[in-house]
């Protein structure tokens, strides 16, 4: 197999492996399904200029979220008028217009995570969903474990509330 | 580890496999309880979190990747034979010749030549994507078209700048290409390479139609024309 064809095999099985977990990740980072897309495009056709960086198939997954927020970061340098910050996005509250389809606890809890701060969104994003460890958090985030803990806590204390507040079901946990 | 250390354990990491945690989760049962509670709530967040990329998300950044390497080798055998064109072209200016663009309709199929990937796309792409596209190059669209677009992308073509889709068809996909920056004198039909095919001045750029049958030229026309110029 020849070097050129092996690349594109490894492509080919990152982009099927992993495409949906990018998409996800990047959805919840940006808020908008549209963006999302293009952010986890661009983010692939850049891992395949820099493929052979890659040395480990194990930290493809981190690898490829680290390119991700950087493609993300410069979105909002280079088009910050029209992509607001999404704590700002008028967010409907799910809860006063639960359409059939997104009747039920999902539909209320995306409403909440909507609407957590990006600063305890994302290590709770990288953590769920990226599988990071708190100490791999804080080196993507630069900042300290202690703080990526301490946000982390937050993150589901202040979920906590949100659920709390409207929908007495939830089964949250609690500090006591 | 004490009954509080747990708690702010459990707040940080539900999922943690330290031995002191689960020790602690083994001894206590109202923490043990509290462990329970977190690790459904848990479960609910990732349910909630689990959003469905479309379906095909993955085939679509496969072929933009293809597309890209494309291009990728036509720039490199461009630049490899500038030498030869920079030597043609002395050639033709001293013996008087007029050395004219080639027209769009021969660029247009050309481009088609090298994306033969998104004519084999069938899932409908979302109108917003299409009204971004054109917004990308600088143009606002007044409606969305009715008819489904299965493929959207911004290529450049040679020189210019266009918006490159595809329509499917009763009777097979029709490419649409619009050139932004570039207007035809006149409507022209034409035929190259086995293709029929549709040059329009539409605005102030040019609607190229591709396809292996002209019959839903009149339609599609029609749409992209109130969709350009409402």
């Amino acid at each position: 197999m020849s070097a050129v064809n092996s690349k594109q095999r490894q492509f080919d099985a990152l982009v099927r492996s992993l495409s949906g977990d990018l998409f996800r990740y990047a959805y919840w980072l940006c808020g908008d399904e549209a963006l999302a897309n293009d952010l986890v495009q661009e983010t692939f056709l850049r891992a395949w200029r820099a493929l052979n960086d890659l040395r480990e198939t194990s930290a493809a997954k981190a690898w490829l979220i680290t390119i991700l927020r950087r493609e993300h970061a410069r979105l909002y340098e280079r088009k910050a008028p029209q992509f607001s910050d999404v704590s700002e996005i008028d967010i409907p509250d799910e809860r006063d217009t639960v359409q059939p389809e997104s009747a039920g606890e999902d539909a209320v809890i995306r409403a909440a995570i909507h609407r957590l701060d990006p600063k305890y969104r994302e290590p709770l994003l990288m953590q769920v969903l990226g599988g990071f460890s708190c100490e791999e958090i804080a080196r993507e985030l630069n900042i300290s474990a202690a703080a990526v803990m301490t946000q982390l806590f937050r993150a589901r204390q202040k979920l906590k509330v949100m659920l709390g507040d409207g929908n007495k079901e939830a089964n949250v946990y609690e500090l006591s | 580890m004490n009954c509080l250390e747990f708690r702010r354990q459990l707040g940080v990491d539900p999922q943690s496999a330290e031995a002191d945690f689960a020790r602690h989760r083994q001894e206590c049962a109202r923490c043990a309880e509290a462990a329970a509670r977190a690790v459904d709530f848990e479960a609910a967040l990732r349910r909630a979190l689990n959003v469905e990329p479309a379906a095909q998300l993955a085939e679509s950044i496969l072929l933009a990747q293809a597309t890209q390497q494309q291009r990728g080798r036509r720039t490199w055998l461009r630049r490899g034979g500038l030498l030869a064109m920079a030597a043609t072209l002395v050639v033709a200016v001293g013996l008087g010749m007029r050395v004219e663009a080639r027209p769009l309709s021969a660029q247009a199929v050309e481009h088609l030549r090298g994306e033969p990937e998104a004519l084999t796309l069938t899932k409908a792409v979302p109108a917003a994507s299409v009204r971004e596209a054109f917004a990308k190059r600088g143009i606002a669209l007044r409606h969305d078209i009715s008819g489904e677009v299965v493929y959207v992308g911004c290529c450049p073509m040679g020189r210019h700048l266009t918006v490159h889709m595809v329509m499917p068809g009763d009777t097979g996909p029709v490419t649409v290409i619009y050139v932004v920056d570039d207007r035809v004198r006149q409507s022209e039909d034409f035929q190259r390479e086995g293709w029929h095919g549709r040059s329009v001045p539409i605005g102030g750029g040019t609607l190229i139609l591709l396809a292996r049958d002209s019959g839903q030229f009149d339609g599609i026309e029609a749409e992209w024309r109130t969709a350009l110029q409402g």
